[in-house]
């Protein structure tokens, strides 16, 4: 009979390891299906907290979640039809400076050439303004002649994603009870524990991180919009973007700025109000959101975060770096717990 | 095996499931829609003849009902001088219909104080903290409901332990008489 009981255990976890193994298969094999994906389950994240909502006061989850989709869909072509104008003038401005921008980062990094050998010897002496000049055109060339192939891309991501959170809200939670359901008895309690506390935990963490972006953002812009920068809507959402990243992000988020800056040949002053709006955003972020929104979601240490992120960057670029955090939480709980139950579990 | 499997995912004999749960103590005051909310949560589970269902001293998440089948509930005793012997000790026999384990959904990481025990091929319905909670959030209704059933089993429970409590006291007192004089 335990030969039996063994025999069965082990069809269940192959089985469970098997339908793991081909959805990252597949999701890895096609083209923007992790992206998708990625992005659906952000989506799932967020919304799911009204769709409980809706669901508590009374509305079918099928219902509550179309009715949701529908206002979310009318909210965005609202705010498509206030931001279209400005967004495209920014984007056409972009598009006719970008040579200029493209000629001043060459230059810079001429003068930088000319200078680091200067100051720190021969350890510096790199063709970087030659390199840059080559480089550049190649960046443009992809920006805007291969803007099509950027655009169908994206917006494949953009139905796809959508389309999966939809079923993903609706179905997910039995498609991830049949999942647990093939779990051997031995394990069954402990899997159903853990997916709940990873489910939790990431949840958390996705949307005080997604909430933390936005209001960096929003602070950057406003900023950026009183100190009259341009491209103000590109440099936030950038910066919001980036903020997503740990400690680098920040720092990353706020280059573009001062290379504009730069460039156009701002004065040292312009420059002391980027970086003071840059700083603020930073400050509340640091001393008030993080506190009230993220505390501590995800228990890691600042040198685990680190090399969490370098390692999620050379794999996933800045994918990589962004869900490399959650990735790395969502390892920690699940050996703590896979060891709980080894050792803690049985006394 | 494979039966068993299927039965597990395709979630099967709702109905059975659903008459099961409304005799439960738990889930007696739900109404059916709320009923029909919780059969689609709960866990159907299917152990052979022999098979633990949890261990004493293991964490638990949550309780079980027995569907159909015969679980036998034991605590292990410390036998002899040594502490390493320990022998099994019967504390009950659940027959269908009667539920075990209910004590996890209110505790925060506790341990089983028993082992319960398939004793023939037994179809359980497991109900866990997760879920628990996953009806809160979606149905509070429901919840509070289901919160005021285990309420009152662990009410019951209580007052059967301080029944059991006083018995022995008067037992121990009857022997210290029965002793001095």
């Amino acid at each position: 009979m335990t030969a039996r009981l063994d025999n069965e255990s082990l069809v269940r976890i192959l089985t469970v390891v098997l339908i793991l193994s081909a959805t990252i298969s597949v999701l890895l094999a096609v083209d923007n299906l992790l992206l998708a994906f990625v992005l659906a389950v952000v989506i799932t994240y967020l919304l799911t907290p009204f769709v409980n909502a809706m669901e508590r006061a009374g509305a079918t989850r099928s219902i509550a979640v179309l009715c949701l989709y529908l206002t979310i869909g009318a909210l965005l072509a609202l705010v498509a039809w206030f931001l279209v104008p400005t967004v495209g003038r920014q984007i056409a401005g972009l598009q006719s400076d970008l040579p200029q921008y493209i000629e001043g980062v060459r230059k810079l990094l001429t003068d930088l050439e000319k200078w680091l050998p200067a100051a720190f010897g021969d350890i510096f002496n790199r063709n970087t303004g030659e390199n840059g000049s080559r480089v550049m055109p190649v960046i443009y060339n992809y920006l805007f002649r291969d803007l099509s192939g950027i655009l169908s891309v994206s917006i494949s991501t953009l139905i796809l994603a959508p389309l999966f959170a939809f079923f993903m809200l609706i179905d997910g939670r039995s498609a991830v009870k049949k999942l647990i359901a093939i779990v051997p008895n031995d394990f069954f309690e402990t899997a159903l524990n853990l997916q709940y506390q990873i489910n939790a935990q990431v949840g958390g963490f996705v949307r005080a991180r997604l909430l933390e972006s936005a209001i960096v953002a929003a602070i950057i812009w406003a900023g950026l919009m009183l100190i009259d920068c341009p491209y103000t809507i590109f440099l936030s959402a950038f910066a919001g973007l980036m903020n997503l990243v740990p400690y680098v992000g920040p720092v990353v988020g706020a280059i573009p700025a001062f290379l504009i800056a730069i460039i156009n040949n701002s004065t040292g002053a312009d420059l002391l109000l980027i970086l003071a709006v840059y700083s603020v955003a930073q400050l509340i972020d640091t001393a008030f959101i993080v506190p009230l929104v993220v505390a501590k979601i995800v228990n890691l240490h600042a040198v685990i975060v680190i090399v969490v992120i370098i390692i999620g960057a050379q794999i996933g670029g800045i994918l990589g770096m962004i869900i490399s955090v959650p990735a790395a939480s969502i390892i920690k709980l699940t050996g703590k717990s896979i060891y709980r139950h080894l050792v803690g579990f049985r006394t | 095996m494979l039966q068993s499997l299927w039965e597990n995912v395709a979630g099967k004999g709702k109905k059975d499931i659903r008459t099961i749960l409304k005799a439960n103590m738990l889930f007696k005051d739900l109404s059916p829609k709320g009923l029909r909310f919780v059969t689609d949560i709960v866990h159907i589970r299917h152990y052979r003849t022999g098979e633990t269902v949890f261990r004493q001293g293991e964490i638990g998440f949550g309780m079980y009902i027995i569907a159909e089948g015969l679980i036998d509930i034991t605590t292990a005793c410390h036998r002899g001088e040594t502490a390493v012997e320990k022998e099994e000790i019967l504390v009950t026999r659940l027959k269908p219909d009667d539920f075990f384990g209910e004590l996890a959904l209110v505790e925060e990481n506790g341990r089983r104080s028993a082992t319960a025990r398939a004793i023939m091929d037994t179809r359980l319905i497991g109900f866990f903290k997760p879920d628990l909670f996953e009806i809160l959030e979606r149905r509070p209704g429901t919840g509070v409901k289901i919160l005021l059933g285990l309420s009152e089993v662990l009410a019951q429970r209580l007052i059967e332990t301080t029944a059991k409590m006083a018995q022995l006291n008067e037992d121990i007192n009857l022997l210290k008489g029965g002793a001095g004089k």
